[in-house]
């Protein structure tokens, strides 16, 4: 790279830098700051991470919770809690007012009718027809509010042949029924005798309800577009399996093509090999050079040509058999070496000129994942002191966007916390009527 | 109303098999893409679902490496299984963007759309004179979002990315698979699909900002940082406990039970957190006594430990002696939360997923027929839809350039005799149309 291409790219990067630094965020206007969202997901965290995108985005995000508090607020590890709430909840009540109400109760079912006459989107997370049933689901709301955005998230989704089934919507069926979890895990060494570790296997965090959350949210900002178009709200059905499935890299034109399904091959990758983890010295080095062309870089830094030699093709190199074999060689040399002299030696490498490049990468530890400088410096993770909850960590959303980026404004509210303010603002009640809505268990 | 008749109107809104009846929500929406491999083209395979038409643009020959990606080196009527997932309702166009008249082309393009979307190494755009600060000035309107491994500055811009080192550094390998095994890299490109799917999120929310203002902008993101958002407790609990995450298997330490028990036949994934589903479980399983159990009566004691470890082998003993069939029959009479683990041939058959369109079929004019994954959500007034499922490299140049651009067939050919538009090449394969190909069906003007 000439010395002119040096300054470019630096160029790039400060222009970039200055244009859209999360720093500066609020100095900026948000993108969706017209909107006003009503909230009733229960147990449900892919409704909460749906409305946490919209919130972070600007949206005024009204989260509407049962008197005793959304059920949602207790998922936490071994029940460890902050003020009574959750960590997974604690995580996404970010920018949402907080308000109770009783929808079991007609007088309940009233109250949000009234809020629902001026919203811009109502997203619930019941079974099926509940909402319709206490007549306030997208048909009777968009009577009287025909530019209604109605988004409803539910395993089996509002129709067909299973929407009825009365089943319960968690995170690990939503893996389960998405394809995912069946080709995630560890190869059985024997496939008669699979150790209880070799089965198909979860991601660790809530992904098949973040899948849902953000398939709902790209689907409401679709429909907003088209009512910004047309004038005309719409009713939106979201499945957090299919949303998760959608993700799946080959899973329906294998099985068309094949008529088979793809096993499931640990840390391998059935259509690129080597791309995988390899444990090292002091942890666990990602190592990739699939093309025949990064291949053959991959063994003259190991200093291996016999390796090159023995699996010339990507046929040979995408052979399970095939992977165990280069899987062992390769090993040998990353388990001599720590992650920073792997880093550096590939790093080197790819700086020669030679030909084709490998790509090395760490397996961190979340709590070294913290602990790393460049998550910081990006706002990727910050600090967040809390009214209420105190000193926070928190992700922030990795859009970066140079006239109207994402945000997080406060954390997280205790359950009512925003009912004065809210029922004040949007429907002219005071403390005598909040009074006497509490006294009828409303409230 | 009765549940009944919510189930027939939900079904007459949402009848997917009414989509082409219906309007698309971005059809006044032009995407140009000049991306690679998955982060990047995953992107406006999703806007081209709700209508949006999308420019791919490749190189001419080989194409996109994309379209090598399959498994076990194992192509479907000659496309590669990884490439037909973000080909779908794209116009593919050849265009050698690193000659002069090739950027122009790019530039014409750019003019007439609305939104730009590119995953090349940080700042290569804007050193080829086609970066955010050049097209800003020719289309003020302009969205473009550049996807990457790690953004476009700090500590880590100089270091080349993919989708494993994304899982790998920010801590989703780590918490995903078993503590006597290795952190597990998912079975699929989670940080690649998840990284286009929340990326197109970025481009619509900017999108609803120029439709309030008039004013577009520039969106980077990095696909680790995407990661790190979606590991939800993980940095709240390190922060309060001073511990790490760890992994815990199927076992969801913040729900309990939550977690996927052998059973007769298969897998099952159960779960019940709230009072009424763990109340539904425990009557399902003959032990209602266990609601009343101080050690399992609150989902707060649930998730202690040691209650947490016994109420789920009790689970485990009495999944083992059933059969699959008959949990999920449970499941819905009692209203817990269980479905099987589903593989590829459960989703090819599933009847519900069929109805959905989930599981569909789409008739192409060049590939014959694909069953793929289709449409995510499902839309009342505009829903989304497949209409191809991909073209060989170069197969719309020639429509592409007289529809949209008003070239001549001169321009065009002298775009063809300097090499600056092209063809497929026979290899490497995944490029060219299959062999069933009628040499005209699929042309567009033909």
């Amino acid at each position: 790279m000439s010395d002119q291409d040096k300054d470019k790219k630096t160029d790039w990067r400060d222009w970039v830098r200055e244009s859209d630094d999360p720093a500066r965020a609020f100095t900026k206007p948000e993108a969706l700051d017209n909107l006003t969202v009503l909230d009733c997901s229960y147990a449900n965290m892919a409704g909460c991470f749906a409305t946490s995108i919209l919130a972070e985005f600007g949206a005024e995000v009204i989260r509407i919770e049962p008197p005793d508090g959304d059920p949602v607020r207790s998922y936490s590890p071994w029940g460890f809690m902050n003020k009574g709430t959750g960590l997974g909840y604690l995580n996404e009540g970010r920018n949402k007012f907080h308000v109770t109400l009783n929808l079991q109760k007609p007088e309940g079912r009233q109250v949000f009718s009234k809020l629902a006459k001026t919203a811009d989107i109502v997203v619930e997370t019941f079974l099926p027809g509940v909402m319709d049933e206490w007549e306030i689901g997208y048909r009777q709301l968009s009577g009287f509010n025909p530019r209604l955005i109605y988004c409803a998230i539910y395993t089996y989704g509002q129709f067909g042949p299973m929407a009825a089934c009365g089943k319960a919507d968690a995170d690990v069926v939503n893996q389960a029924y998405s394809g995912i979890t069946s080709i995630t895990g560890e190869r059985p060494e024997d496939p008669e005798h699979p150790k209880p570790s070799e089965v198909p296997t979860r991601q660790g965090n809530w992904m098949g309800w973040y899948a849902g959350g953000a398939w709902a949210s790209a689907a409401m900002l679709v429909a907003l577009h088209h009512r910004v178009n047309s004038g005309k709200g719409q009713f939106i059905d979201v499945s957090p399996g299919e949303a998760f499935g959608r993700c799946i890299n080959y899973g329906l034109t294998y099985y068309q093509g094949f008529k088979d399904v793809l096993p499931r091959l640990g840390n391998w990758d059935p259509g690129v090999f080597p791309y995988t983890y390899f444990r090292c010295k002091d942890g666990y080095a990602f190592l990739a050079g699939f093309s025949d062309i990064n291949w053959e870089a991959l063994c003259t830094i190991l200093n291996r040509p016999d390796l090159r030699a023995q699996f010339p093709t990507i046929f040979d190199r995408l052979n399970p058999d095939n992977m165990g074999t280069m899987y062992k060689e390769i090993e040998k040399w990353t388990l001599a070496r720590t992650y920073d002299e792997i880093y550096d030696a590939v790093m080197a490498y790819n700086k020669t000129g030679g030909k084709g490049v490998v790509v090395p990468g760490k397996v961190s530890a979340p709590i070294d994942t913290m602990k790393t400088e460049n998550w910081w410096e990006r706002h990727a993770l910050q600090r967040v002191n809390d009214p209420h909850y105190g000193e926070t960590i928190i992700a922030n959303q990795a859009w970066k966007m140079t006239a109207s980026p994402p945000r997080v404004k406060w954390v997280c509210r205790p359950v009512g916390a925003d009912n004065e303010h809210i029922y004040g603002m949007k429907l002219g009640l005071g403390p005598k009527q909040l009074a006497t809505m509490k006294e009828n268990g409303l409230l | 109303m009765a549940k009944e008749d919510y189930f027939k109107w939900a079904e007459s809104v949402l009848d997917p098999s009414m989509a082409f009846e219906k309007p698309e929500a971005l059809a006044d929406i032009k995407v140009v893409e000049l991306a690679t491999l998955i982060l990047g083209p995953s992107l406006p395979a999703i806007m081209a679902e709700m209508g949006a038409t999308v420019f791919k643009v490749e190189l001419p020959g080989a194409g996109d490496t994309m379209r090598s990606l399959t498994p076990l080196a194992r192509f479907h009527n000659e496309a590669a299984l990884g490439w037909l997932k973000e080909a779908r309702n794209k116009y593919h166009l050849a265009v050698d963007v690193h000659h002069e008249e090739g950027k122009k082309l790019f530039k014409e393009l750019v003019k007439r759309s609305d939104v730009v979307v590119e995953n090349v190494r940080a700042g290569t755009m804007d050193r080829w004179g086609l970066g955010y600060r050049q097209l800003k000035e020719i289309n003020p309107r302009l969205i473009y979002i550049a996807l990457s491994g790690f953004g476009q500055w700090g500590t880590f811009v100089e270091r080349p990315s993919y989708d494993a080192i994304a899982q790998a550094e920010s801590g989703m390998a780590w918490i995903t698979g078993f503590p006597d095994k290795l952190p597990l890299k998912s079975g699929i490109w989670l940080a690649d699909y998840f990284g286009a799917l929340m990326g197109m999120v970025g481009v619509m929310a900017a999108l609803a900002h120029r439709d309030r203002t008039g004013e577009g902008q520039f969106i980077e993101m990095s696909q680790a940082e995407n990661m790190i958002r979606a590991l939800d407790w993980t940095w709240l609990w390190q922060h309060y406990s001073g511990k790490g995450r760890e992994r815990h298997g199927n076992r969801d330490v913040s729900i309990c039970p939550s977690d996927i028990f052998p059973c007769k036949d298969n897998m099952m994934a159960i779960a019940a957190a709230t009072e009424v589903q763990f109340r539904g479980l425990c009557t399902a399983m003959g032990k209602p006594e266990l609601c009343e159990d101080p050690r399992f009566k609150t989902h707060a004691a649930r998730l202690e430990e040691e209650n947490a470890v016994v109420l789920l082998d009790v689970i485990r003993s009495w999944s083992a002696g059933k059969s699959s069939a008959e949990i999920d029959k449970l499941a819905g009479e009692y209203g817990f939360a269980a479905h099987k683990v589903c593989d590829g041939k459960d989703h090819f058959e599933d009847e519900h997923l069929i109805k959905r369109n989930f599981t569909c079929t789409v008739d192409d004019l060049v590939y014959g027929e694909i069953v793929e994954e289709g449409i995510v959500p499902k839309f009342s007034e505009t829903p989304g839809r497949i209409k191809w499922a991909g073209r060989p490299v170069g197969f719309d140049n020639e429509y592409v350039l007289k529809r949209f651009l008003g070239l001549s067939a001169e321009q065009i050919q002298f775009l063809k005799d300097h090499n600056i538009i092209g063809k497929w090449v026979d290899n490497p394969p995944g490029r060219k149309p299959p062999a069933s190909w009628d040499g005209k069906s699929g042309i567009k003007l033909g």
